[in-house]
Formats: structure tokens, sequence, C-alpha cells
């Protein structure tokens, strides 16, 4: 079962580093794991800043491309905005995540049910 | 002459055995992914690291959504998930172990749930070249039978740095190049390697399709990377 890659770092970095991709499955994900990573390891106002306007980039490029939006990003669009206490542009893009995926909806209705109960 | 006949068929037969053996097709390998029980979501739990590297597991958690919702699945939204996991104070995905699969089903509404644990991340540094060797397992199981329905280890080595010949500069490109930014590609790639050998999800156009791909079990793969 074990299996031995070797991935060589300036491949990876040509590929992350690249022209606008966009997979098989027909996404866009811009620079999504390294805002993310930044956010993760040093939450602060200018991580959070710089993480939701590449998930707004991420919107904006699909939208100009018929492309449908990836997994996740209108619903942690809607959870920032939902920490803000902005419940109306929270269930936006919560719907949004929605119409997409519909497997999201028992998490995301539950989100906002819980959330209603905490405030 | 017939018994010499035979004796060449049967070591040819042999050979064939041995052969197959490591190498199947996804549909023979994963059989539960090619019926109704192939999910259409997955929530991924935290990361069990078993190394010292403290950062591998935020690395590895944050690049995990991207391959495998390019590989067609719906991946619960990784920052509120662990959001979640926080406030119920989860921090490592060992703590969920052993749980009943039917929890993420009823929290998260998801199929499936996968768990990685983390059991190698050395990092070497030498004079001319530096690499990372990751070792990870993922297990996809089903939340509504609890059935594996993917499961999969790697071993991947990282070559971080190369030689220029200039001893000075090496030192100083490899400590540049091994920054840890620069390791969120590099994780990326590391999940995107496991993910070839797993079926295609429903929001892949070649869902459904690829049963008869072959799957390596067994197999290394070696890579001259630099050439100096």
């Amino acid at each position: 079962m074990m299996r031995i890659v070797v991935v060589p770092l300036l491949v990876s970095l040509l590929l992350a580093t690249g022209c606008a991709t966009v997979t098989e499955a027909g996404y866009y994900w811009g620079d999504y794991s390294t805002t993310l990573y930044n956010f993760t390891k040093n939450p602060s106002e200018e991580t959070l800043a710089a993480h939701e306007e590449e998930l707004h980039e991420i919107i904006e490029y699909s939208a100009d491309n018929s492309l449908t939006v990836p997994p996740g990003i209108y619903a942690e669009l809607g959870y920032i905005n939902a920490k803000r206490g902005d419940d109306d542009k929270a269930l936006a893009y919560y719907e949004a995540e929605m119409q997409n995926f519909p497997s999201s909806r028992h998490f995301l209705e539950r989100l906002v049910a819980v959330n209603k109960e905490a405030s | 002459m017939m018994s010499k006949v035979r004796t060449l068929s049967v070591v040819l037969l042999g050979f064939f055995l041995a052969s197959c053996a490591e190498m199947q097709t996804k549909q023979q390998a994963f059989p539960a992914m090619y019926t109704d029980q192939k999910p259409v979501s997955m929530v991924i739990v935290p990361a069990i690291n078993e190394t010292t590297a403290a950062d591998a597991g935020d690395l590895l958690n944050v690049t995990i959504s991207q391959p495998f919702a390019n590989h067609g699945y719906y991946v619960m939204p990784i920052p509120i998930v662990a959001d979640i996991w926080k406030s119920e104070g989860v921090l490592e995905g060992d703590q969920l172990k052993g749980m009943p699969t039917s929890v993420f089903l009823e929290t998260f509404g998801a199929d499936s749930v996968l768990f990685l644990t983390i059991n190698t991340w050395d990092t070497n540094y030498a004079v001319i070249a530096a690499n990372v060797t990751v070792g990870l397992e993922y297990v996809l199981l089903s939340t509504r039978t609890n059935d594996v329905l993917w499961s999969y280890e790697e071993q991947v080595i990282i070559d971080t740095g190369s030689s220029s010949g200039n001893l000075l500069v090496d030192v100083i490109a490899t400590a540049v190049s091994t920054a840890v930014t620069d390791y969120v590609p590099i994780a990326r790639s590391v999940h995107q390697e496991a993910v070839k050998a797993m079926p295609y999800g429903v929001y892949h156009p070649k869902s459904g399709q690829d049963g008869a791909e072959q799957t390596v079990l067994t197999s290394s793969k070696e890579a001259a990377l630099f050439e100096d």
C-alpha cells in the first residue's frame, strides 16, 4: 500500500504561481490555500481581510468565466459576515452555497439555527 | 517436451500473478465507491499528527479541501468546521477516532468522513540539498454504514533545494526555499498525489467512468529532480 512519490519543489511552485488555472471539475481557486494558511497561523484583521478579498476574487473570476464557485467559498464568506453580525449578508452567501451544492444545506441551516439560539 | 512447456507456463503464470498484485483497477480496489454508497460530500477531521512537526497539521489541514473538491467531492468548509471542533474542545483528529460515524452525518449532513494521519514529516538539511519526507495515511469512512470506502498511504519525498556549485549560495537558498509559506503548494501537491488513486466524485466530469483505471497500490515512483 505504500507509495513513494517525489514532488519537485520547483514544479509545484511553477504550478502554483502560473497563470490562472481552472481545474478539470471547472473550479478556479486563486491563492485560496495561501491566504487561508496565513489567516489560520496568524489570525488578525489583516490576514482575515486578505483571505476575504481572495474569496471575493475567486467569485468574481468564476462569474466572469462562467465557472461554478468552488465548494465552501460562498459558505466561508457567509461565515465571516455572520461573525461580524451581518446576518442578511451571511444568509445570502449561505443561500448561494446551498444553490450550488445542496449537500451543504443540512450543515448551513444548522449553523444558522445554532447562531440564532446563541444570540 | 510436454513437461517443459508446462513448466514454462507455470513460471509465466507466476510472473503474471506477481505483477498483477501490484496493480488493480479503481473498481477492484474500492468497490463501494461504484455503488450507491459512493459519497457526494465529506467532512474532513483535523489531521492526526504523529510527528513532532507542529506546523504539519495546519499546513495539511488548510490545503486538503482543494484537491478533494477538484476531484469531484463536496468538502464541508474547513475553517467553519474547524471552529466547531474548537468550540467542542476538539483540537486533534484522534479525539474523534472511534466515534460512531453517524455523528458526522447528524452534525454535518456529510455522507463520509475523512481521517488523515501524518506519520512522518522529516526535514533533512544537507549542505548542498534539502528534502522533506512526508508520510500520510488517508481513510474515508461512510457515515451511513461505517465501512471504509477508500484508503491510501503514501510516502512523499520533496526536494526543497538543489546545488548550484556554490556552497554559500546553496545554504542560503535552502534556508529560503524551505520557509513555511513555500510549504503550502507542496502540501497541496502531496494531497494531489493521494487523490489520484481515488475514484472521481459526482462533481467531476469523469465521475463513474474511471472504474477500469489502474490504481497503484504498491509501487515506488522515483524521479531525478534536479540535474547538476
